[in-house]
């Protein structure tokens, strides 16, 4: 069957389709090019035709991107509750010394702590999107001690960083000069993962036998006067300048960070950076070297 | 003497269990965080049987290759230059091609953290009895 398709307007223009169900094809052609109108119709149907084709090109790429990244995403959740699991088939081993179970005991502790974190991230993402379209969140800000927000996460991610050699100490001292407020309204769960995943990385891309410091300073001018800058500081893999820019997207890993911890979401930073500017406030990144630092802003008129 | 066993392996937490098991039935344990340095242990040293993850880090002598499929470059150079050592996979890969790749090089493969910890070991201690000259199939 060739059905015809004719135009409205006075230079007619007949186009015949060509439907094979067998091949699955459909093929459209001018039947009468012979005007520079129909000719430009021709092309108009070959541009789109293109213009498909290249789509179709596009999504396949985007299809196995997909794939690839639920494969990491699925081998970022299974990868703990394995770990888990031998870990206590080991100690439940009579032929393992007593003495050296302890090690088993920090390990489940670590890989739970990391599990809670990503299953935390995922449900954040989701959460995030709703709240910006909301236009507010979900949950009531509140007036949160930063010092002890900083003290507890710190500790929660000691044992996950002995086991790679890394210590981690948080700056009173810095908290004590700068004299920062006493409380910052802010979703507490919100800030605390956002910094959860800036320590997060900070332990997984730091060099062994360095130390992350996390401190407190107030800017003193420029676009940020006045704001509560709370910064991750580490000794890791450096960042290259054309990654920077793209750091705090979706997904997003930079090569040397692949290199050195193949597993990884790429969520972290996009997360950290959409919950700061939920809040009025930002994530910024200063890179010197192997040393980064990460930074939260809060600006002043979240102090309480 | 004691036999030599070669973790070459980033996630420390996976197999530390491995390595205590083995430890406690009078085995050595090295560890091995990125491939560079597992060559350079294999190098030195007479290793009975080397434990490979499929993704890990390449390492300085290793910056340009996809650290998401290391571990077969790893395996390829382990078959290559010291044929007798007996291979074991472990990873959480699941793609049946890459599974037939790994055995296709004469390396034999578990899946990480599921696969009980009993039957890694004993296929370990087997491996290391038996050399690399066999194969060791498990359904």
């Amino acid at each position: 069957m060739f059905p015809h398709v004719e135009t409205t307007r006075n230079t007619a223009l007949f186009i015949r389709i060509r439907v094979d169900f067998k091949e699955m094809t459909l093929t459209v052609e001018s039947t009468r090019p012979s005007s520079s109108t129909e000719l430009s119709a021709a092309e108009q149907l070959a541009k789109m035709a293109a213009e498909n084709a290249a789509l179709k090109v596009e999504l396949q790429g985007a299809r196995t991107n997909n794939q690839r990244y639920l494969q990491n995403v699925a081998h970022q959740l299974t990868a703990p509750l394995g770990a888990i699991k031998w870990s206590i088939e080991a100690l439940k081993d009579p032929e393992i010394r007593l003495e050296r179970k302890g090690k088993l005991l920090s390990s489940i502790y670590s890989q739970a702590t990391i599990l809670v974190h990503l299953i935390k991230n995922f449900a954040l993402m989701s959460n995030l999107e709703a709240d910006h379209e909301l236009g507010q969140f979900r949950e009531k800000p509140e007036p949160v001690d930063i010092l002890r927000m900083c003290i507890n996460l710190a500790n929660d991610f000691q044992p996950q960083a002995a086991e790679r050699g890394v210590g981690i100490v948080v700056s009173e001292r810095s908290f004590l000069t700068a004299r920062p407020p006493e409380h910052v309204r802010i979703v507490k769960n919100l800030v605390a993962q956002a910094l959860s995943n800036l320590l997060e990385n900070a332990v997984k891309y730091s060099d062994i036998k360095t130390t992350i410091v996390i401190k407190a300073d107030i800017a003193a001018d420029g676009a940020l006067e006045g704001s509560l800058i709370v910064s991750v500081v580490s000794i890791g893999i450096p960042i290259k300048e054309l990654e920077r820019k793209r750091l705090f997207d979706r997904g997003f890993r930079g090569d040397a960070a692949k290199q050195k911890v193949p597993a990884g979401t790429g969520i972290g930073l996009y997360l950290a950076n959409r919950v700061m500017q939920l809040h009025g406030g930002a994530l910024g990144v200063s890179l010197k070297g192997q040393e980064s630092r990460f930074f939260l802003v809060f600006p002043a008129s979240s102090f309480a | 003497m004691k036999k030599t066993i070669l973790f070459a392996d980033d996630e420390p937490w996976f197999h530390e269990p491995v390595r205590l098991a083995l430890e406690s039935k009078g085995f050595e344990c090295l560890c091995a965080t990125d491939i560079t340095s597992a060559i350079e242990i294999m190098s030195s040293r007479d290793i009975e049987v080397v434990i490979v993850d499929v993704m890990m880090p390449g390492g300085k002598s290793f910056t340009t290759i996809d650290s998401q499929e290391a571990g077969f470059h790893l395996v390829k150079i382990v078959r290559d230059r010291w044929p007798t050592v007996a291979i074991i996979c472990l990873s959480v890969i699941g793609d049946a091609a890459k599974v037939n790749l790994i055995h296709a090089l004469r390396a034999d493969y578990l899946r990480k953290g599921e696969v009980p910890l009993a039957r890694v070991i004993e296929t370990i201690e087997r491996a290391a009895h038996q050399g690399g000259e066999r194969t060791w199939r498990f359904s």
